[in-house]
Order: C-alpha cells, then structure tokens, then sequence
C-alpha cells in the first residue's frame, strides 16, 4: 500500500520527516519496505499485515501515526447537503444471503457529469500508482485509498427496476466483468443483481459487472458501499483467480461501520467534483450488524506475558488512541500501577482480529515501544538432549570426510524419467499434485538420483574427479501413506588417487568404493557383500548397476571383533543398501562418459549398529608371545573366491589362526587362462606360549591340505 | 692403515730401546706416522676406520703402545715412556676430534646443498572431504542453543494440512495460506488425509507438545518447501531452524534475550538487533527480528560509496519471523494456555550462511558443484 505523506496530513497533525516516520512505523507494526520522492511528495511503501486491514487506507494508517506521536486523529465526518427524495425511494435492496453478505448501503446522486478529475485527485491517484479514468470512478478509487473500504459505482439508469438482489450464485452461472472478461463462477460466491435477481451485475466484492458500468453518457451514479464474509471472498477469489483491491481488503475483513461512512464521503466528493443532487438518505440493509465487543486487559497478564511493566498513561494513551477505549474497572482505579489494574475495552469496528487479551497486549506492547522490554537469557530446567543418532551421524560424517568424500546437500525434487532409472521395482514414489515443472515432478524414491545428478554437474563444470557423500532421506508412498527414510549416498568418480609429485595417478575403483565402505562399516562392526541378491534374499541385485561389478551390502549382526571383520562371514546379516559402479546403458543415457561409482545405505539400522557397538566393545588384552606369518601363493580357478578360501581355513577350527588377509592377486603371464594366482597371508597367535616352526608347520599342511580338496587349489612357489 | 714398520707389537726391550733418546726417536716416528695418516683422512667412513686404528681399545695404536713399550718398560725408562705416551694420546685424541669436526661440517655443507627440502613444494596431498555449508551452519546453531538447554528434535518433511496449518492457528483459506504456496503430494483416490511438503518446520511445534508436557524447550532442523520459482534468493527448498521454549514462566524478555544471545554467538558481539512488530497466526505478539547490516555495520552506505546494496542503505537486514507461542495454538495441543506461555522461532539457515559467508546465490547450495565446496573445508 503506497502511503501519500501529504494526505496523511489530512488526518493527522505529523511533522516528522518523511524518514523518520517510516521507520517509526516500522518500529510499531507498519513495515515500511521503502520511501520515494517523487513529484507529488514523500510516498512511503507500506507491508501491511494480512490481520490489519484497516491500514489499507490513509485514514487508518494516520490512526497508527496518532497513536506513535500521541497526535489526535482528525476524525472524517462528511455532511454533503441532500436533496428532499430520499434514497430510498429510487432504489431497493435485498440481501437474500446474509451469510455473505453482511451489510449493503445504497446512495443516488442524479445528474452528475462525468468528467476527467482535476489535477488534485490524479496527482494523489497517480501517487498511488492508480490510474485516472474519470471523476466519479476515481472517486470510489479515492474512496478506498482514503478510507480503506472498496465501493463500485454502477450507472443507475442500467440497473434493472433499480433494485438491487444480493444472493449466492447458481450454477454454471457467469458473467462478463468490468476488465472484459467472461467468467465461469463456483456455487457460493456472492453475486450483486438487479430487477428478480435474475442477472448478476457484479460479483460482490470482488469486482463490478461490464452492463451496468459508469460511463462517459452515465447521468446517475448508484454508489454501492458493503461489507462481505471474508471467508468467502478469499475462496472465491482464489476460484476466480481474480484478486483485486476490493477482494483484497474484504477478504481481509473490512470495517462494517465504515460502509456507511465510505458511501457518504464518497457523495460528498461527487457532488463537489462531479454537481449533481444527493438524494437523502441512504438504502441500508444491515443483517450483520453487532454489538461491539468488550475485551479486559489486565497488568497479570500483561506481565505474564512480557515480562516487564508498562507505564497506566502508557497503556491508556495508545489503546484510546487506536480506537479500544479504555477504562479501568478494578476496585484499585486510582492507584497507578496497581497489579491489580484492569481495563475495559471496546472492540472498534475496524479491528475485528482484536478479541482476547492477548490481542491487547501486543497492541500495547508495539506502540511502547518493544526495546523497551529488557531481554534476558532464561535459565534452563532441565537437560538438553541432542538428536537419538547425533553420535553415530557425527562419526560418520568425519569418517567419511577423512576418507575424502565431500558432503552434498540437494534438493528432493526430480523428473519423473530419472527417478524411475534408479528406483526399485515396486516402490511407489511421491509424486507432486502440483509441480512447479516435469523435472521437478517427483521427490526422489532413491537417494541415487540425486548423487548421479550431482556427479553429472560435475563432470559437465570441468571436475572429474569428485568423491561426493549425502546423509539425507528418500521419499516413498505406502498406499496413503508416505515414507521417509534416512540414507546414505555415496558417488565416486575420477582419479582416486590424482598423479602428483610422490605418487602416480590411479582411477577410482570398485575396490575404492568397498574399501571405503568398509571403513564407515568398521563403526558398525562390519559389512556383509554379495553378488546378486541380498543376504535375506529379499533385495534383488538393481539393473542400474554394472552386473560385474555391483553388490548387495548388509550389516554383519554377529561381529565377533575377529580381525578379518572386513570379509564376508556366515551370521545374521541386516539390509542396508547396494553399491556398485553404475551400469554403461544407464551412464550413457545420463552421458556420464566415465566409470561412475555409486552406493545407498539404510541409516536407520546402521546408526543402531553403531550405537549398540559403541557401548558394547570391550578391551581385548595384547598377546604377548610373537605371531608368525605365513604366505601360501595359490592358483585357483576363477570363481572361486577369497570368501570361500577364508571360510575353508577357519573351518579347520584352529584356534591360533588370526588374520587371513589377501595381500596379492594376478592373472596372465605365468598364470593359465581361466585361473588367477592369489597370495594369502595367515597370522599364526598362540595366548599360550610362543610357536615352534613345527607347530606352525602341522597347520600349514592342514591348511594347504584343505585348499587343495575343497578347491583345486595348486600351491606355487612364493 | 699398516702401523707394522713402528714396532708397536714388539717390546723396547725386543727394539733394543735403552734410552730416553731412543724412546723420544720412537715416539717422533709414531707422530710423524700419525700426521701423514691424518692427510689422508677426509670422509667420515675413512675417519672411523682411521679413528679406530688409533684409538680401538683392543688393538689401537695406542692400546699397543701401552701394552708393547709402556708395561714391559724398564723402570729406568718407565716415566718417560708414560709422559710420551700421555703427550701422543693427547695429541692423537684432539686431532681426532678435530678433523671428525671438519669432516662433520663440510659433509653437511654439501649435503645441505643436496637435501634441502624445498619447502615450496606441496607435501604428500590426502584427499581430505568437508560437510557442506548448510550442515555446518546447522551444527553451529543446534551448538549455540544446545548450549542454553535446548534439545533437538526432527520430524517428517512430508506433512499433513493440520500439523503445517490448522493446529497452528491457520485455517483453510486464512490470508497467510496464500504466502506459503504449497507443494502437495499426488495420492490414490480416497485418501483420509490430503499431504503437503511441509511449508515449514513450525508443524514439530505442534508434534513436540503433543507428545511431552512443559517445559519444553527444542529447536528443530529441518529442510522445508515452498512452491516459488526458483532465483537467487528463492529455491523451492531452503532449511529452517524451528525454535520452540514453553514453560510457566517464559515472557517477551526471555525470548528477545535468546534471540539476542544466538545471533551474537553467531555473527559475533558487535552485531545490533531490533525486533519489529509483524503478524503470523501462531504467534502473539509476533516479530520480525533484524540485525545490522553485516556487510556496511549498519550505516547503509557501501564501502565504494553509494547505498549499500545488501540492506539498500536500510542499515538492516530482516533475518526471521518470531514470537510468543498464540494461545490458540495450546488450545490445540491441550495445553493450558492460563499457565503456561512460550516463544516460537524459525530461521532461515541458507539465509544466514548467505549473509555470514557473502554468498549471493542460493543456488550454489544445491548445485554441489567440487569448487564450491572446497572453498568450506
Ligand atoms: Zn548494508
């Protein structure tokens, strides 16, 4: 709302500078966005509130300044001569939906003539930023600017009997408005009509109809000024997508007593700008009006709530000047400062949102002054408790950032095309009733999308090599229901290693992805890998991923703080999610023209692995007689796996074996096709005593015994 | 190095060294043997064997001649072997010493000039990762209000009508509905509830109080959703910092005096701060809190002259929407509003990492682009 700071002069007595009025507006509840100089003066751009409506007018904001100033407000009371027919003789209203409609005044001017406005009303109205159209139609704009309350003029020779209906719309029921356009309307939008009520002449305070509009030939003006259910207006407004200055201040709640008001200073500048004769009186059906509401404030509360005093006069002075009219009704009236003071207040009819106590606080507490309420930091009661995961998350989040990987926030928001590449058969996802575009249509059902979207980023801006991490949720649908689940997404990509000065360079690989993975399962006390379905067998290998290179990961329920935790065991096994590099089909599609690498988790079970370990790891005392190593370099058939290898030695149920690590794997060269030469390295450790070469001997051959019936397993030279 | 020719394994008696003058004539082809062996040491390998030959306490020269000529002497000839001896030992062990110092030195000269590290050069380079800003700024500020006894709680970004709007004093069709355009959820036919994105994370307000009684005293972050086009300064998602304190005897002053404290904590002490009164359904009386321009100290005018574009020359910038908990909102969440009373927050956290860091597009939070993060270790 444009504020003229020469009109507000009309109102109110201020002298302070442009500037400062602005920010002590501000200050007091009416923000003031900014303040421009222009040809007809100061105007200051006012946010008004969508609870204070009765600053959409000058008047109403000049009642503000009063109230900040301590300056009266002159009070708008105009007295246009009449002439001896009355009104209500030339034109009949009835209200046949008082449930929209709460108040509806009618005045007649005759014979005016239309004409442009002088230079005074356009200069105001161009201040404003309104457009002149001429005199009697910016009366009613000069009206609502003024007094904040929407008035239609219509051409009182077009409306049919000159009788006015006011009802609810019927269906299917239309009507061109005065901008020109035809408009299909809802049941339940109040409709102004004339003659039977048979035609719609406008829709009721949102906007007139074309038929009965003032023109140039226009001889006598109808001036409507009425008063609508807010509700209403806003759903309709919204139907219509038709938001106007008239909807905008009846949606909000327009003052009731001002319909009258509004009407007859709007005559009064008819008839000076435009001649013409007043008929007396004014047709006014008025089922809505109400008795004002009294409304108590008392120091208890006050206190209570703000935590410091205000002043009698203070609280006496501002409320009075915005309209409450305060007395104090406790039996303590004359002590000043009572703790027991309480006033009594009467609603004014432009502040219908003021109703309970605590509305009179705040308007007590904003004209104050709320610097003036020391602030304090209050002592707290009690512990503060950080989020169930915080630990396991925190750890986590530094585990990985050591590992190298950089943290990525996104927004959830995908194209329909991309989720469905990555999303699990029969997942339903979180479509949007309402997206803003295609491409942002569905919220993400894996966490996946997102990370390859960022990596493409990536790629596209010149970086190939980034190691990118998410902690964030994906969204699904569970019939009506939505679910949100906390992952874990990693992307990798490029050089794992970059070529510099001590080291070479080297890509990233699977082998990156796992170990890196492994790293973060340490936590949770080991990961579980497998080929192509999951461990409980209810996870199937995703198609998203290169078939040779991609495995279902789950959490390892049996940690036995054995130091080979790393590699597969038998145990219980939880679901936690899939990694992998990311198959070509798809990479292509996406023109993602290197190895990407990719990997989700379940958060939920790893957080609680990670949690249930900490508090249950214990201390393993240090051995204190000497291991032994011992390598067996191995030629297998492919296929065979270093899992199964692993599992064959432990099955020799010999307690002094420790690790079993695979410290080298090669094919070619000396090596057959269709056979790959791995080299293991076991940790021989007795709690006992120290081990003789015998000893480790006898396992050796047991152990190479076993490999060779189990597994063909030749052993070569090392 | 052959000491043979000296006679050291041999006794002055075997030599036939019967007199001082002789003894004095042996010792001279002992020093001059040492002398000429000396000009020939000049590396430390050659110095230790050189070294050895001489002092080793097993078959140095000087354990020989002690042995060989000092021992076995006459008692006529004793002193002065002893006294010659003592002189050679001397003269044996400074020089020694001596030229292990010289060779020390000049072999670190020019190993100095071979090894030295240049320091220009970068060392081994770890790929170090980061967290991104925004989760930065988030753990700053659940650090700051963890600090004065606030709790942190999440809740669902996919919400329903009543927690985002109707249990917080927003009903269908309130004015502010219209400020908050909505993103929601596409469900089957028959659905009990509609879902939305939630707008906001005030609906954790509403979830916390239903499930604990007061006091209450949380904070929640979380991602929220509003339909606008995205821009610089707008995204369809930005992240909220819900604050919530209930209790029996929560006022205006302890609520400003929070505020105060976690915006100096986090923009540092010299920041001013100034609420001005504002309207939102769940608060009463609400606020808008402003602190001084960060970027011109609040004089609204730039460092290059002219208006400071950040505030506009206000010398303000608006941070976020506050105030006391609205009594309506108890009413929903069985609360007694007579007895208790609270404040309410919600800030926005891109925003503030935007003003602290001097980021002026809100769109390179979600681009992730490597660059961008580097620049936030
Ligand atoms: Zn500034």
């Amino acid at each position: 709302m444009k504020v003229v700071y020469n009109w507000l002069k009309d109102f109110v007595g201020v002298t302070a500078p442009p500037q400062e009025l602005a920010s002590r507006l501000a200050l007091s509840g009416t923000n003031i966005a900014g303040v421009e100089n222009g040809a007809h003066g100061a105007v200051l751009d006012a946010e008004v509130g969508s609870n204070r409506p009765d600053c959409l007018g000058h008047y109403g904001i000049a009642r503000e300044v009063g109230a900040i100033y301590k300056l009266p407000l002159k009070h708008v009371s105009p007295k246009p001569p009449e002439s001896a027919a009355k009104a209500s003789d030339a034109i009949k209203v009835e209200i046949q939906a008082p449930e929209l409609c709460g108040r509806f005044t009618a005045r007649v001017v005759r014979d005016v003539k239309i004409e442009p406005s002088p230079k005074w009303l356009k200069d105001r109205l161009e201040a404003s930023g309104v457009a002149s159209i001429s005199n009697v139609v910016d009366i009613s704009n000069y009206v609502m600017l003024e007094l904040g309350h929407a008035i239609h003029a219509f051409d009182y020779d077009k409306v049919r009997d000159h009788k006015i209906v006011v009802r609810q719309s019927k269906p299917k029921e239309q009507i061109r408005t005065l901008d020109g356009v035809e408009r299909q309307l809802d049941p339940g939008i109040c409709m102004i009509c004339d003659g039977d009520g048979s035609r719609a002449i406008g829709i009721g305070g949102i906007m007139g109809g074309a038929e009965t509009e003032i023109s140039f030939s226009t001889k006598n003006v109808l001036i409507e000024c009425a008063w609508f259910e807010p509700v209403p207006i806003r759903r309709a407004a919204r139907f219509l997508k038709l938001h106007t200055e008239a909807s905008t201040r009846f949606g909000r709640g327009a003052d009731l007593e001002m319909a009258e008001l509004a009407s007859r200073r709007c005559a009064e500048l008819i008839l000076e700008l435009a001649g013409g004769e007043l008929l007396a009186g004014v047709a006014d059906v008025y089922p809505g009006k109400r008795a004002p509401k009294k409304i108590q404030l008392t120091r208890k509360e006050l206190l209570r709530v703000m935590g410091a005093d205000v002043p009698d006069k203070q609280i006496e002075a501002s409320l009075t000047a915005l309209g409450f009219a305060s007395v104090r009704i406790d039996h303590n009236r004359g002590a000043e400062g009572s703790l027991l003071a309480t006033w009594e207040c009467t609603q004014p009819s432009w502040r219908g949102e003021v109703e309970r106590e605590i509305d009179l606080i705040e308007e007590v507490a904003r004209i104050y002054g709320l610097d003036k309420f020391p602030p304090r930091l209050p002592a707290a009661r009690q512990g503060a408790a950080r989020l169930p995961h915080h630990e396991a998350e925190t750890r986590l989040r530094e585990r990985l950032v050591g590992l190298g990987y950089r943290e990525i926030v996104t927004t959830p928001h995908v194209a329909e095309e991309r989720d469905a590449l990555f999303r699990p058969a029969g997942v339903s996802p979180a479509r949007l009733a309402n997206p803003l575009s295609e491409e942002a249509g569905v919220l993400k059902s894996t966490g996946i999308v997102t990370m390859a979207a960022a990596l493409e980023w990536n790629l596209n801006h010149g970086q190939r090599n980034a190691r990118l991490f998410e902690i964030g949720r994906h969204y699904r649908l569970e019939g009506n229901q939505s679910i949100e689940t906390s992952v874990l997404t990693i992307g990798g990509t490029g050089e794992a290693r970059e070529k510099g000065l001590y080291d070479s360079g080297r890509e990233f690989s699977f082998a990156d992805l796992k170990g890196d993975l492994d790293a973060v399962g340490e936590l949770a006390g080991g990961l579980c890998w497998s080929a192509d379905s999951s461990r409980d067998g209810a996870h199937a290998a995703p198609t998203w991923l290169h078939a040779a290179r991609r495995a279902q990961v789950s959490l390892d329920l049996a940690p036995t703080g054995g130091q080979d935790s790393f590699f597969d065991r038998q145990g219980g096994a939880a679901f936690l999610g899939e990694a992998g590099e990311l198959a070509r089909r798809v990479a292509d599609r996406l023109k993602l023209r290197q190895a990407i690498f990719l990997a989700e988790l379940g958060l939920d079970p790893l957080y609680a692995a990670i949690e249930a370990l900490k508090n249950s790891r214990r201390y393993q005392p240090l051995p204190r007689f000497p291991a032994v190593e011992r390598d067996f370099s191995l030629l297998l058939a492919d296929g065979i796996t270093f899992a199964q290898i692993s599992e064959s030695i432990r099955s020799l149920g010999i307690p002094e074996i420790g690790a079993i690590e695979a410290v080298d794997l090669f094919r070619g060269k000396n090596v057959p096709a269709g056979k790959y030469s791995l080299l293991i390295r076991v940790t021989f450790q007795s709690r006992e005593a120290t081990l003789m070469d015998a000893q480790v001997n006898h396992f050796a051959g047991k152990i190479i015994s076993i490999l060779e019936h189990r597994h063909g397993a030749q052993l070569r030279a090392s | 190095m052959p000491t043979d020719d000296l006679g050291l394994d041999k006794t002055f008696a075997a030599l036939g060294v019967i007199e001082a003058a002789q003894v004095a004539a042996r010792f001279e082809q002992v020093f001059a043997h040492f002398d000429a062996q000396l000009k020939t040491v000049h590396e430390e390998s050659t110095w230790k064997q050189f070294r050895d030959a001489w002092l080793g306490r097993k078959s140095g020269v000087l354990t020989q001649v002690t042995d060989n000529w000092l021992k076995p002497a006459t008692p006529e000839l004793k002193r002065v072997v002893g006294q010659k001896l003592n002189e050679l030992r001397a003269y044996v062990e400074l020089h020694i010493e001596a030229r292990r110092a010289s060779i020390e030195s000049g072999t670190e000269q020019a190993a100095l000039a071979r090894e030295r590290v240049d320091l220009s050069l970068p060392g081994v380079i770890h790929p170090i990762g980061s967290r991104h800003l925004i989760r930065q700024v988030f753990q700053e500020a659940e650090d700051i209000f963890f600090s004065i006894g606030f709790s942190i709680v999440e809740g669902p970004e996919i919400e329903t009508p009543y927690y985002n709007f109707e249990a917080l004093n927003i009903p269908e069709f309130h004015p502010v509905r219209d400020d908050m355009d909505t993103f929601y959820i596409d469900l089957p036919k028959g659905a009990p509830t509609p879902l939305l994105l939630r707008t906001h994370t005030s609906p954790m307000q509403i979830r916390t109080m239903e499930k604990q009684e007061p006091p209450v005293r949380v904070i929640v972050p979380g991602k929220v959703y509003r339909r606008d086009n995205p821009d610089a300064t707008h995204s369809f998602m930005f992240h909220q910092v819900e604050g919530l304190a209930v209790d029996t005897d929560i006022t205006f002053c302890d609520f400003t005096g929070t505020i105060e404290y976690f915006v100096k904590q986090f923009f540092g002490p010299g920041v001013k701060t100034r609420f001005r009164p504002s309207y939102f359904p769940f608060t009463e009386p609400s606020v808008e809190f402003d602190v001084s321009c960060i970027f011109c100290g609040g004089s609204g005018a730039a460092a290059s002259g002219g208006v400071c574009s950040k505030c506009k020359g206000a010398g303000w910038i608006e941070l976020f929407g506050a105030g006391m908990v609205d009594p309506a909102v108890y009413g929903f969440v069985n609360y007694d509003a007579k007895k208790v009373s609270g404040f309410a927050f919600g800030m926005g956290i891109d925003r503030l990492a935007m003003l602290k860091y001097g980021i002026d597009d809100l769109q390179v939070f979600f681009q992730n682009d490597v660059r961008f993060l580097k620049q936030f270790p």
